[in-house]
């Protein structure tokens, strides 16, 4: 058995700008678990969401070796990095990224629907883990910020991911919608048993991390285990 | 790059549509000009007749001729309105043109001889042009022929032709090659379409000379043509109104007169009632009243784009109009800008489609009139002011697209457009219930599709009318094909139509005997409605009959076959007639033959026929008129062929395959016509189709790199937007077909004259071709959708995402 969900081997990301070579990952070594809930700690420009791009197989690192469950991720060909996505990626996106013309429940079904696993008691099952189960019917403009925050979170739990990736998940939500969404957050994935990496500028998330990594000028300067 | 492309395929719509009415308004122009030139009394004119009178079933001797003619000039004198100029009396006569074709074949070709003495009236137009040379005949073996006898049989001045009209042949020299009034639109009698090379022959003789063809005394005529100072307006067939009141009340009094004077049902009438000269006309006419409304339907779907295109413009930079508004920018500053761009886009369309139109369109249109009807044209009509006024309509449409979005603009809350709440939207509930039932992927689809409701009906609006042109061409063109092939393919069973000389049949008809044919004697007589002017045809069958089988089936819509020897004559009335009076079946009816009224009982309605047509028992009708019959219809046993014994005997003949073959030749030669119709309107369609389609997926952009980040595949996106863009376009194309019925009535309503009645209907071959091509253009953006999602930078998306 894989004890190392994610393995990152001298991960390098490099963009040519007109003012020259920008080193967005610059050596980037990481070892992490299943289970684990990572977060991605650092100022703007460090590299974070580079980093959180190639992890989901958006981009692909200039050089290195990204494995996966023991495999390497794919990173030349657009369709089998989408299929990666498919199979072992959930991701909430900062402004939530509902699609307003479905309903709540609809929202969950599609994404199950285009990986060819529509399940509608799983559905309603994960609105109930999220809290959400009353707002199966509605439209996301008709419910709060923090509500279609979990909308996304039980969308992004829909096909069982692996791996679940937060884009400053809470940057658009206040403290307190932040820290129950959190919450909510934290539990569905021990329920589900899915690993987490968030990237955040917010401190205050840490106590619900496992482990926080702090990125600068792409490098990794620290990782700390916080239990 | 979008918003360019989207720039150019508006101002390439204006083009088109300037374009458009420029060529269009380039021929109407030309051709009103032309033929008031050509019918003038000036030496370069073939000073037209005011009134025609014609005696249908004999000839008048000189004495008889010039005691008519004094007797309607003493009728003028009794009236002061109008000034009796002069009477010519006529010889014209039908017959036929034995000709060696291209491969050496011997042809006999269905023709009409003109005997024209003094010529001072409807004279032989050679005009100062390639297409016609020589002189007037002068001696009695001398000739000249059509321009498109010339061309179409490859005869030149010098050659020697062989011609009949019912009494052996004759040779004649050909001496010039020109055109005359009854022949301008070179069709044959009854005819709607131009005649094939080679299938119609006119000649122009002298009097003695067409005497001598026909082995008729001196001095007769069938013709007499008189000629009023002035020109007098006249009653247009299309219209109900009589414009020209002077002229009716003379005809009037002349039909009166003939009734007292002449043993022979002749009647007069006014050049309304010469097909040649009415088609014409009309042709003109409908070109007139046509290049308005395409120029303004084309700029109308072109300011639809542009509303559209500037609604979108506006959504897209709301952010910044707002942040302008913020920092206290007024509406009054805002708005021009989307308004100029309307009038920029109009004024750059329409200098295109000036140029393009003056250059290119109006001299093709000119050239394919030239190329068809073979009528020469000596000088373009001047359209300048036309062309500013075609301009100012265009731009007037595209100026008005820029109104609503520049106050759409105006009308931004910078508050709400900062705080992104636009953006927010809730979607209908009725439609999320409708769709609730399928999956989600489709439920999208649905929803995706509708989400701009007033963008899609527009849209479909616009598509509507951009295959407007196309798809009622092709309706009418189906159902003349219908009317004129149709009923002629499929219900008679006739091989050759003998025209005959008045008591001429027995000689056909042992002809028939002697080449084991069958045969049926055929009546065909004008006559008139009491009280009014107009033409109809009566035919006399020796049976009527529905079956497929017969010699001259009819189409029989309603009611019954009429009785013979019923104590008022039973007849069927075609639609058309039926439609213009107003007649019914049952009714009892009155129709004039010259000044002979005859009581009518109409015992059933035909459909298929273009002109107006009475069905009579030939055993009926011959008492009336006095005539056993006027043309004898045979039917060839397998393997037979007509001879020059049979063309010798008769004085007009026409075959069935070349009727038939003769309409099939023209649709072939309208294709390029058509090629350009179609190419228009699918140019209009792709434009207005593609901006709608691509407007909706670049809104959509967010929302399919979602999906895209959240592993939807490709193939998945792809095929969701082929349900969206299959939905759209079978949409459109419904839309294009109702826009085609109604487009078909409109444009019938200015079409359909006393002599030329059609019924439309929607055929399925076109609704298919019409639903089937709109599909297809919105469909083809499928693949452009996918190439485009699969060029989308996902990171740069999540950049968006993130600001």
């Amino acid at each position: 058995m894989v004890d190392s969900l994610v393995d990152l081997r001298n991960i390098e990301r490099y963009y040519e700008m007109p003012s020259g070579v920008v080193k967005a990952l610059d050596g980037i070594n990481l070892e992490i678990k299943s289970g684990e809930r990572v977060i991605l700690l650092g100022p703007s420009g460090s590299g974070k969401s580079t980093l959180l791009n190639c992890l989901s197989a958006l981009d692909s690192p200039t050089s290195g070796e990204y494995n996966f469950l023991g495999k390497t991720v794919p990173n030349d060909n657009s369709e089998s990095m989408t299929s990666f996505r498919r199979e072992n990626i959930g991701y909430v996106f900062q402004f939530f990224n509902l699609l307003q013309d479905l309903t709540v429940l609809e929202n969950i079904l599609l994404i199950q629907e285009l990986a060819d696993e529509r399940d509608d008691n799983r559905a309603k099952k994960l609105l109930k883990l999220v809290g959400l189960e009353a707002e199966a019917d509605r439209f996301p403009a008709e419910i709060s910020g923090g509500q279609q925050q979990r909308v996304a979170i039980a969308r992004s739990l829909a096909k069982k991911p692996k791996l679940l990736l937060g884009d400053e998940l809470t940057g658009n939500l206040d403290s307190t919608t932040s820290s129950m969404v959190m919450k909510v957050l934290v539990e569905a994935c021990e329920a589900e048993d899915i690993t987490c990496i968030f990237v955040t500028h917010d401190e205050s998330l840490i106590e619900y991390a496992t482990r926080v990594i702090r990125i600068d000028s792409g490098k990794v300067i620290s990782d700390t285990n916080v239990e | 790059m979008r918003t360019r492309i989207r720039l150019i395929a508006v101002t390439l719509l204006v083009t088109v549509g300037v374009f458009g009415g420029v060529a269009f308004a380039s021929y109407a122009h030309t051709a009103s000009q032309m033929y008031d030139d050509i019918y003038a009394d000036t030496e370069n004119g073939l000073n037209l007749p005011d009134i025609w009178i014609e005696n249908p079933s004999g000839v008048w001797s000189e004495e008889e001729s010039s005691i008519l003619c004094q007797k309607i000039n003493q009728l003028f004198l009794d009236q002061s309105e109008l000034e009796f100029k002069e009477c010519e009396p006529r010889l014209k006569r039908e017959g036929i043109m034995f000709h060696k074709d291209s491969e050496g074949k011997d042809t006999i070709v269905p023709s009409v001889w003109h005997g024209i003495d003094e010529g001072n009236i409807d004279r032989v137009w050679i005009p100062n042009h390639p297409l016609a040379s020589g002189v007037e005949a002068s001696n009695d073996n001398e000739i000249v022929v059509d321009s498109r006898v010339a061309t179409g049989m490859d005869i030149s001045i010098g050659d020697s032709i062989n011609i009949g009209s019912g009494s052996g042949s004759i040779d004649f020299d050909v001496v010039g090659i020109g055109f005359h009034s009854n022949h301008l639109y070179f069709a044959e009698e009854g005819s709607l379409f131009p005649a094939e090379p080679g299938t119609l022959a006119t000649g122009y003789l002298t009097s003695e000379g067409l005497e001598k063809l026909a082995n008729l005394d001196s001095g007769v005529a069938n013709l007499l043509l008189i000629d009023i100072h002035g020109t007098p307006d006249y009653d247009l067939e299309s219209t109900d109104e009589v414009e020209g009141q002077q002229l009716s009340s003379l005809l009037e009094k002349i039909n009166s007169l003939l009734g007292v004077e002449d043993d022979n049902p002749s009647s007069a009438y006014s050049r309304s009632k010469v097909s040649s000269v009415e088609l014409l006309r009309l042709d003109a006419d409908g070109a007139m009243k046509t290049y308005v409304p395409v120029t303004a339907m084309i700029a109308i779907v072109a300011g639809i784009t542009i509303f559209l295109s500037l609604q979108r413009l506006v959504q897209s930079q709301a952010r910044e109009i707002a942040i302008l508004r913020t920092l206290g920018i007024p509406r009054r500053v805002i708005i021009p800008g989307y308004i100029l761009m309307p009038l920029f886009i109009g004024f750059i369309g329409c200098i295109f489609g000036s140029i393009l139109g003056l250059t290119i369109g109006g001299p093709a249109m000119l050239g394919v009139y030239e190329g068809t009807l073979g009528i020469p044209i000596l000088e373009p009509a001047n359209i300048t002011p036309i062309v500013f006024q075609i301009s100012a309509t265009a731009i007037l449409v595209v100026l008005f697209s820029g109104i609503f979005p520049a106050i759409q603009s105006s009308k931004i809350q910078p508050l709400e457009i900062l705080r992104g709440q636009h953006e927010i939207r809730i979607s209908s509930r009725r439609i999320q219930r409708f769709t609730s039932m399928f999956p989600s992927t489709v439920g999208l689809t649905i929803r995706s599709s509708i989400r701009k409701p007033v963008r899609l009906l527009f849209t479909f609006f616009a598509v509507g009318l951009s295959m407007l042109i196309f798809g009622s061409i092709m309706v009418m063109m189906e159902s003349m094909e219908d009317s004129i092939v149709g009923n002629v393919r499929d219900r008679q069973n006739w091989d050759i139509n003998a025209n005959i000389a008045p008591s001429g049949e027995q000689e056909v008809i042992d002809w028939a005997n002697g080449n084991g044919a069958n045969y049926e004697l055929m009546l065909q007589f004008p006559a008139t409605i009491e009280g009014d002017s107009r033409f109809i045809t009566t035919i006399g069958l020796d049976e009527i009959s529905t079956d497929t089988n017969s010699m001259y089936g009819v189409n029989l819509k309603e009611g019954n076959i009429p009785s013979k020897d019923s104590e008022i004559t039973q007849v069927l009335i075609d639609e058309g007639t039926q439609f213009f009076l107003d007649w019914n079946i049952g009714e009892t009816q009155k129709i004039m033959f010259g000044s002979i009224s005859k009581q009518i009982e109409i015992s059933g309605i035909t459909q298929g026929e273009i002109s107006r047509t009475i069905y009579f028992h030939r055993h009926d009708l011959s008492p009336i008129i006095g005539l056993e019959a006027t043309s004898v219809l045979i039917g060839l046993p397998e393997g037979a062929e007509m001879n020059n014994q049979l063309a010798e005997l008769s004085i007009g003949i026409s075959q069935k395959q070349d009727t038939i073959s003769s309409f099939e030749s023209i649709l072939e030669q309208q294709q390029a016509i058509f090629g350009s119709i179609l190419a228009l309107g699918l140019i209009i369609a792709v434009v207005v189709l593609f901006n709608t389609l691509l407007m909706n997926l670049s809104e959509r952009d967010s929302e399919i790199a979602t999906l895209r980040v959240l592993g939807a595949p490709i193939k998945r996106i792809g095929s969701m937007m082929l349900g969206e863009h299959l939905v759209i376009g079978i949409i459109g194309g419904i839309s294009a077909c109702i826009f085609t019925i109604a487009g078909t009535q409109l444009l019938l309503s200015t079409f359909l004259t006393w002599s030329f009645y059609l019924t439309v209907s929607l055929n399925l071959s076109v609704t298919l071709v019409l639903v089937g091509t709109v599909t297809l253009i919105s469909v083809i953006l499928t693949p452009y959708g996918m190439w485009r999602i699969s060029k989308m930078d996902l990171v740069e998306k999540i950049k968006d995402f993130s600001r």
